[in-house]
């Protein structure tokens, strides 16, 4: 499912402008979307769902026009949706959540909803906890289960923001794996503050800053961005001024910092390969 | 299943299981048992119930509906606002299901799931009522008064329940709303401005009147028409049985008013 | 915040819509604004006081004991309904009104028309929030005690323990004599119902629980 968007804008009340004058084609398969909080992918990906309405531009998702209400719904039939701040009913059991979502989703066939929630109950590993009711999951269970609510109804567009939030390592590797093996002929948009997902699941990506598209390329051009920028300064006194510090690893003598400047920070600063984060960070510097 | 029927039952499982759904109407039964004078405990006093079944077991719905409706109303107040306040709501919103047919389920499951100590509560002073007295026909007049008055009145403060909090705090609506229960029920029309004995009486002063032939337990009350010298008496017509159902279909009107109300609200803020 | 001036406003245009009013009836009414309306805006306001706060952990990990945060919290609330009392209070006497009911037991004892049912309801609130962790719930426990005193004033005050807790004994009370007890009564239950939140509250991990939504 092609994603057009063009001159999209969302002012709040208040006047805050969320997206201002976006222009963004998003092509099948997964595609990454990063930006600082208060960037606007929520916003996007709110619009995209179907829940927001934007204030001027266009939407048009798979062919259809997001500006009419038979649109919104066309794109609500094929849409998964997990939305960053995640909730559940606390008073249902993990079971029972899903078959209700699955019941708003269209899935009437009983016993192919049954299957299917028990399907993706196994998929994210909830089978044992099945029948419980949500009030006592953890956080990273209700992420789970949240999951699994946006895959139930085989969608052909997925919606993903911070999906990986509150899961351990382990099951993050395995959610992202889960991604990109189901992206296939699907489009899989995923936005998260985990620059690594990103790099592990996505060919494509985009840069939100103020509401505005700061890049759009692959992830690959989004690292090189960073070429010759990117600074590794051992120091025992403060920190580097200039440019913007990755990391800073105590070292025996003193600390070793990893920096993304135009220029190298202190004579002793040595050059070192970017990494997509680097690319990034190197992206949102230019901006600011 | 369609979208109502979904949300229908997966909101009346839900409210249903909430302990205070069941503790606030206990409680307020033992209240009304404690301090006497009530038919929770004339309806067995030989010396105290009326002769009369119907009389008894109306008598009995006007009670516990005056009462009883105000935990009831208090506990939907936040079923609206809860969707957004649990983070629910974008999920929800993100499926094709109509937001309406949404509402609707919600606003009948949690309504009946409420209703249903009521219910139980109603039907088994009735039914002990009944089996005192040995006269079973006391449970046809209850069913027949729970239909009529009861449920009419609690989808009232239902749908007000459900859409009022999205414009005010759910707690300034639970002191408005009590102050407007005893406004609109209680307060002779002689003392001020009132709702009591109208058309939209929401305890249904006309379908007790018209229908039911209530006139209090004593049968000295009348429950509807006019009032010398009250305002509002152009609300209050002779009770007549075409009336008490015209009544009864103005609550509903009105509850669907209100629910409509509420669904735009909410369609609104998402733009 | 807006609870206990809607209250007053809406005990004056009670007053002002009585169609054939004498001044007793309409003082009366001014004043069962103040002993009626505003305790059950205070209470309300207090049974919210527990229950879906998001900041509960936060606030369970901090120096400052959290039922010690709530109780301030309570303390805002009173106070700032015992502000809108005393000037509508004051505005009552000041204007003669206050007088004009003659059971207004004075302009400085006659403050417990307001301060006693409003700490026994909002004791009440309190405890009922401390208990059920549920504000529509505890909410509706206060609602429905204030409504039982209302609809049936007459039932309540029949035996004794019944009028020394009834929480309108100002403005319908049948037994004037009994109007000093009455306040002290209520103004004991209040004190004892936040005691008895209080205790409860000290359990922290009741709090971290799950409400019941």
């Amino acid at each position: 499912m092609r994603i057009e968007i063009s001159g999209l804008t969302k002012t709040y009340r208040g006047g805050v402008h969320a997206l201002d004058g976006l222009d963004l084609d998003i092509p099948t398969g997964m595609f990454g979307l990063l930006g600082a909080n208060g960037a606007g992918k929520t916003t996007l990906m709110r619009i995209l769902a179907g829940i927001v309405r934007p204030s001027a531009g266009r939407v048009v998702v798979g062919g259809h026009d997001m500006a009419s209400s038979a649109g919104r719904t066309a794109v609500q039939r094929e849409l998964g949706y997990l939305p960053q701040d995640l909730g559940v009913y606390p008073d249902l059991t993990a079971r029972q959540f899903l078959d209700y979502v699955a019941l708003l989703k269209g899935m009437d066939d009983r016993p192919v909803r049954r299957r299917r929630v028990g399907e993706l109950l196994e998929v994210v590993a909830l089978t044992e906890y099945a029948d419980r009711r949500l009030r006592g999951f953890s956080g990273g269970m209700r992420q789970r289960v949240g999951i699994a609510q946006a895959l139930l109804a085989d969608p052909r567009l997925l919606i993903v923001d911070e999906p990986t939030a509150g899961l351990d390592p382990e099951e993050r590797i395995r959610f992202r794996t889960l991604l990109s093996q189901f992206a296939g002929r699907r489009t899989v948009l995923l936005s998260t503050h985990i620059v690594d997902d990103i790099g592990h699941t996505c060919r494509e990506a985009a840069v939100l800053a103020r509401g505005r598209l700061i890049f759009r390329g692959t992830v690959e051009e989004l690292t090189r961005r960073a070429e010759g920028r990117v600074w590794s300064v051992v120091t025992d006194g403060p920190a580097p001024s200039e440019g913007t510090v990755v990391s800073a690893l105590p070292q025996d003598d003193g600390m070793r910092y990893r920096v993304v400047a135009r220029d190298a920070p202190s004579a002793q600063a040595r050059p070192l390969d970017p990494s997509l984060e680097d690319g990034y960070l190197a992206v949102a510097a230019d901006q600011s | 299943m369609t979208t109502f029927g979904a949300s229908l039952r997966y909101e009346f499982r839900m409210q249903v299981r909430k302990r205070s759904v069941w503790i606030v109407p206990a409680l307020t039964l033992v209240l009304f048992v404690l301090i006497g004078g009530s038919l929770l405990r004339d309806l067995f006093d030989p010396g105290e119930r009326p002769l009369d079944p119907r009389t008894g077991v109306v008598g009995l719905a006007v009670q516990l509906h005056a009462l009883l409706a105000i935990g009831f109303g208090c506990l939907l107040a936040d079923r609206l606002v809860r969707d957004d306040r649990l983070g629910v709501a974008p999920i929800l919103d993100a499926t094709p299901a109509s937001p309406a047919a949404r509402l609707l389920g919600k606003y009948l499951g949690a309504a009946a799931a409420t209703a249903v100590p009521i219910a139980v509560a109603y039907f088994g002073f009735a039914a002990a009522y009944a089996i005192d007295t040995r006269q079973p026909v006391a449970l046809a007049w209850a069913l027949a008064a729970f239909t009529v008055v009861i449920v009419p009145g609690l989808l009232l403060v239902a749908a007000f329940a459900l859409a009022v909090p999205m414009i005010m705090p759910a707690p300034l609506f639970r002191v408005l709303f009590v102050g407007y229960w005893l406004w609109g029920n209680i307060v002779s029309p002689e003392m001020m401005p009132t709702l009591a004995r109208t058309l939209f009486h929401p305890l249904g002063g006309y379908p007790l009147d018209a229908l039911f032939g209530f006139h209090g337990i004593d049968g000295e009350d009348t429950w509807a028409g006019p009032v010398t010298g009250a305002t509002f008496n152009v609300l209050r017509p002779e009770p007549t049985p075409v009336l008490a159902w015209l009544s009864i279909a103005l609550l509903l009107l009105v509850s669907a008013a209100a629910l409509a109300g509420g669904h735009t609200l909410r369609a609104r803020r998402l733009r | 915040m807006l609870g206990p001036p809607l209250a007053v406003a809406l005990g004056v245009a009670a007053a002002l819509a009585f169609p054939e009013p004498s001044d007793t009836t309409r003082a009366r009414i001014l004043l069962g604004g103040l002993e009626m309306a505003v305790p059950l805006a205070a209470a309300v306001a207090c049974a919210t006081l527990i229950g879906q706060d998001p900041a509960r952990e936060v606030q369970l990990s901090a120096f400052t004991p959290y039922r010690i945060t709530l109780l301030r919290r309570m303390t805002v609330v009173l106070a700032w309904t015992a502000s809108v009392a005393l000037l509508t209070a004051a505005v009552l006497i000041l204007t003669g009104w206050w007088e004009r009911w003659p059971q207004n037991h004075g302009a400085l004892a006659g403050q417990l028309t307001w301060l006693a049912p409003t700490l026994a309801l909002s004791g009440l609130g309190f405890a009922a929030g401390a208990v059920l962790r549920s504000p529509a719930a505890a909410g509706a426990i206060v609602t429905t005690v204030w409504a039982v005193q209302q609809f049936f004033g007459d039932a309540v005050q029949a035996h004794q323990p019944g009028r020394l807790l009834y929480l309108f004994a100002t403005t319908r009370g049948v037994v004037p004599g009994d109007w000093t007890a009455n306040r002290l009564t209520l103004l004991g239950t209040g004190a004892a119902l936040i005691a008895l939140a209080l205790v409860l509250l000290g359990r922290p991990e009741r709090l971290i629980s799950e409400e019941d939504e």
